[in-house]
């Protein structure tokens, strides 16, 4: 009924359904402390709803989700929201603060955290910002941004209270090569230096399998498998295997189910 | 099958019917969640100043230019019906009583719905869609508290004063067509007026409808935002809800308080 | 520097709001401090109130001195009862004085007109005045007018 020291986050028999349909059955997972994880599986196979799992945006439908130490469902309104503090969350979309410039985006979360004198948080906001490379951009306000730098302003906002994890959700969607890349780099720099527990949720192969220690492939309200990144490659589930190498035809169908298309086509069903 | 449409019709009518229940209770629990309980961040007058400024100053120049017009036609069609019987000395009390009672009230209503109410609904809306609201309940602040209560607050504190210049403005309006274009003598134009208004019946009723309706209507355009879809289509159908219902929303209870507070029983 | 202007408008906003409020409250509806001064109340009977409601001023010599504050009938005398609040400030009216219901011009409103009598006693709280003035009905004057004129052609 505890919780294991060596993991970070660790799911035990977990479901959720979303009116009828089971979106996670029984799933159990564990994330390590410390390491780059990796949850990936095709879209709309829930890996969004996982994180929301994780940081109790969502209530399962049974099952204990334990994140540092407590569990989540058990936890009271107020003990949650300190939980909370201690998770960094980067959105798919960054979900900077559109009203706020740059600076006070990252110095949000310590002005309403702590009790900082403002030059304090001046010199937090400006170190979290060099590590991502936009100390230079500290005056503008979101849309000034680009769409890559806007996310890297968000993670700089999702360390601003040195968390214990990071959760990035789908941070690989919609960038360009350099873009890419300097995310990639920036999240296993940020892991190993400041000892942060990762949890990387994408569906971009090459990035995810280059920057993760170990992938959890969920799909079909279940995990389908999970080892390192070289070891799934070799998988010989097939499922796995379609999802890793990319191939348009599998255990997978390329049709979405119907009726056959003769019988379409001679009119049967719908007249 | 003509017989399981009727049925399925009936299932449409009560699935629609739950629908609004449920969605009623959700906005009771979020009222109360948003305006209960104490916030743990220590600049809550600056948010508020913040929401003051965008719903109330902003809406300023709308309120206060169809007051004038509201009044300025109030007054030409009151002095042309009571020319015909010679009283036309009554067209102030006419204008002050129709505005402060009624117009004053619900075209503020109407207005702020329109302008601010909207305007709430698709910020939040899109906050919500941009994942903004999310990022706070993650960064370990409760937007209830932090996006909704000062907006509500907001609406709550100006709407009323709104009204209340709304109504001013508008008399004001009324004397220059009545008194200046139309020749109404002065002195009648405001000692009629002054003789019959009270300020406990007609001032402070008309000023407890507009709290009612402020209420009511950002109530209704911030759960709106906070309830909607989160994508543009959503955003869109939520915010022209905001204003049919508001709107609505308004004249129906006019209508209750209106018999509340003048019918002679 | 930013946060400043809109402090000082959204104070401006709010300020403007009040003033508003207070307008309404001073000019429009003629609401003054005086009116919350003592009264003293006193009852008058009428053989027909004929159209005079609560709130309805009290005046002499065209001074509005006091308003109605209840009617009734009263069950003994078949007459209407009229209680009236009088300013403080008019407290030397005679208990001799006649009161009157009178219109503001053709159509208008009902109002009450005192006149001042010559007795040496001065009207009190709870006292009533005895010499009064029905409102004149209009149906009663021109059913007069016209029988009056019917009895002259005979």
């Amino acid at each position: 009924m505890t919780s294991d020291a060596r993991y970070a986050v660790e799911l035990k028999g977990v479901s959720f359904k979303r009116g009828e349909r089971f979106i996670f059955k029984d799933v159990d997972i564990v994330i390590p402390r410390g390491k780059v994880t990796g949850i990936m599986g095709p879209s709309g196979c829930g890996k969004t709803t996982l994180l929301r799992l994780i940081g109790a945006q969502l209530r399962a439908e049974k099952g204990e989700i334990w994140v540092a130490g407590s569990n989540v469902p058990a936890l009271s309104r107020s003990d949650l929201f300190d939980l909370r503090k201690r998770m960094g969350v980067l959105f798919q979309s960054g979900a900077l603060f559109t009203d706020l410039s740059v600076f006070e985006n990252v110095a949000f979360p310590l002005r309403v955290h702590t009790a900082l004198p403002d030059d304090m948080i001046r010199d937090i906001v400006l170190m979290k910002l060099q590590a991502v490379g936009l100390r230079g951009a500290i005056d503008l306000m979101p849309d000034e941004l680009s769409g890559g730098m806007k996310r890297r302003v968000a993670l700089a906002r999702a360390i601003a209270l040195d968390p214990e994890i990071l959760l990035y959700d789908e941070p690989f969607v919609g960038q360009d090569p350099i873009a890419m890349g300097v995310l990639v780099r920036l999240i296993r720099k940020l892991n190993d230096a400041l000892g942060i527990t990762s949890v990387v949720v994408s569906h971009d192969l090459a990035e995810t399998a280059s920057i993760a220690d170990y992938i959890y492939v969920v799909g079909d309200s279940q995990v389908l498998g999970h080892g390192t990144p070289e070891s799934l490659m070799e998988s010989d589930n097939p499922r796995i295997r379609q999802f890793m190498k990319g191939d348009p035809d599998g255990p997978v169908p390329f049709h979405f189910p119907a009726a056959k298309l003769a019988d379409d086509l001679l009119g049967g069903g719908h007249a | 099958m003509r017989n399981k449409s009727m049925l399925d019709r009936l299932a449409l009518l009560g699935r629609s019917g739950i629908a609004v229940v449920e969605a009623l209770g959700r906005s009771v629990v979020f009222l109360l969640m948003a305006l209960g309980g104490r916030a743990s961040f220590g600049n809550r007058f600056e948010l508020l100043m913040k929401q003051l400024y965008a719903v109330g100053v902003l809406s300023l120049a709308i309120i206060v230019v169809s007051g004038l017009f509201i009044g300025m036609v109030l007054a030409l069609q009151g002095y042309n019906i009571l020319s015909d019987y010679g009283s036309e000395q009554a067209v102030g009390q006419m204008v002050a009583l129709t505005l402060l009672r009624e117009l004053g009230p619900v075209v503020t209503a109407l207005l702020f719905a329109g302008r601010a109410g909207s305007a709430l609904t698709a910020e939040i809306g899109n906050m919500k869609s941009t994942e903004q609201l999310s990022s706070l309940e993650m960064i370990g602040v409760d937007p209830l508290k932090y996006v909704i209560a000062p907006r509500l607050w907001a609406g709550f504190i100006s709407m009323p004063l709104l009204a209340c210049i709304f109504s001013v403005v508008g008399i004001w309006g009324g004397s220059m067509v009545a008194v200046d274009w139309l020749g109404v003598f002065e002195g009648s134009y405001w000692s009629n007026m002054q003789n019959s208004v009270d300020f406990f019946d007609d001032v402070l009723n008309g000023t407890i409808k507009s709290v009612v309706f402020a209420i009511v209507v950002t109530w209704i355009a911030v759960f709106q935002g906070y309830d909607c879809e989160p994508t543009s289509e959503g955003i869109s159908r939520a915010t022209t809800r905001t204003v049919v219902h508001a709107s609505l929303a308004v004249l129906g209870l006019d209508f209750i308080l209106t018999a509340l507070m003048f019918g002679d029983y | 520097m930013k946060t400043r202007t809109l402090e000082i408008s959204v104070g401006l906003f709010l300020l403007a709001g009040l003033l508003a409020l207070l307008l309404l409250a001073l000019r429009v509806s003629g609401l003054t401090v005086a009116s919350t001064q003592d009264t003293y109340r006193v009852y008058a009977y009428f053989d027909n109130i004929s159209g005079l409601s609560v709130r309805a001023k009290v005046t002499m010599a065209g001074v509005t001195i006091g308003k109605v504050v209840g009617i009734d009938l009263d069950r003994d005398s078949y007459m209407g009862r009229v209680a009236m609040d009088i300013r403080g400030d008019v407290n030397n009216l005679p208990t001799d004085s006649t009161a009157s219901i009178l219109t503001a011009g053709l159509l208008g409103e009902k109002y009450i007109g005192i006149s001042v009598g010559g007795d040496e006693e001065l009207l009190a709280e709870g006292d009533t005045i005895r010499d009064t003035q029905s409102a004149l009905v209009l149906e009663e004057l021109i059913g007069k007018f016209l029988l009056n004129s019917v009895n002259k052609d005979e």
